[in-house]
């Protein structure tokens, strides 16, 4: 059903993976917990990708989400982690009200959107392949392609400028 | 009801998630990971719409790409800063940032 030609139970099945791990992720109280957690939720919206005929983005995902991003944030975890107690305040004291907050934007974003007129929609899936993809890029999207690596190198230099240690002369 | 929509709702369950995150913890690492997890909402958005409606010739997955990579450039300074910060202060609290409040 939901996209091409596959069961829908694969939809069911990859929507309730990734929303059981990102609630996993929200309320497990180690961090480390959570921070596997968000591994396997990245890993399902790239199942979720390859099921919307985006095998390219799924790729990515799993290169830069599952490989590098999640790397970064566990080395971060390792390098800060708290060891004597304060687990047990892991939530700040407007819980309720950022429960609330959450549920109301997204019953806003879904009613408008949904309510929204999109224009036709087919059943048939219209992501292009991979070498329509590839023309694009470095066809009419290579000014964007080079300031995004552009914008990659200057977050590189300055994390390296930032997390280095000052040294006093 | 399209296919799309079903879609879309998984988007907006998964983004409710991680504004929830971001509000609720305390930790400054699972702030930077919840928003992570919001990125990701809007990419499953993206990816289903240039799916099912497919306009500008395919420029919704393109865009889907260039966020992935800017999410990887906003983790890598984020977290820089937390690390900076906890080398400064010993903490990654949110509720301890309190130097600005009046």
């Amino acid at each position: 059903m939901p996209g091409g030609d596959f069961h829908p139970w694969f939809f069911v099945v990859v929507a309730a993976w990734v929303l059981v791990c990102a609630l996993g992720v929200v309320l497990f109280k180690k961090i480390m917990y959570s921070a596997v957690s968000m591994v396997f939720c990245f890993l399902g919206v790239a199942f979720a990708y390859a099921l919307l005929n985006a095998p390219l983005v799924a790729i990515i995902q799993i290169l830069v989400y599952v490989g590098a991003i999640s790397v970064v944030i566990i080395f971060a975890i390792m390098l800060t982690e708290v060891q004597h107690g304060g687990y047990e305040l892991f939530f700040n004291r407007q819980t309720a009200v950022a429960a609330a907050a959450a549920l109301i934007g997204a019953a806003v974003l879904a009613i408008v959107s949904l309510s929204a007129d999109i224009g036709p929609i087919g059943d048939k899936s219209l992501t292009p392949g991979l070498r329509p993809l590839s023309k694009l890029i470095f066809d009419r999207y290579v000014l964007p392609f080079e300031l995004v690596s552009l914008v990659l190198v200057a977050a590189m230099i300055g994390a390296i400028v930032l997390s280095t240690r000052e040294r006093e002369r | 009801m399209n296919a799309l929509y079903w879609w879309l709702l998984l988007a907006f369950l998964l983004f409710c998630i991680g504004a929830f995150g971001v509000l609720a913890r305390r930790n400054i690492i699972l702030v930077v990971m919840s928003l992570e997890i919001m990125l990701n909402a809007v990419n499953i958005a993206l990816v289903a719409i240039a799916n099912f409606r497919g306009g500008a010739r395919g420029a919704g997955t393109l865009f889907a790409l260039f966020i992935i990579v800017l999410a990887a450039a906003e983790v890598t300074v984020g977290l820089a800063i937390v690390i900076a910060n906890y080398r400064n202060r010993s903490t990654v609290q949110t509720d301890t940032y309190d130097e600005l409040k009046g």
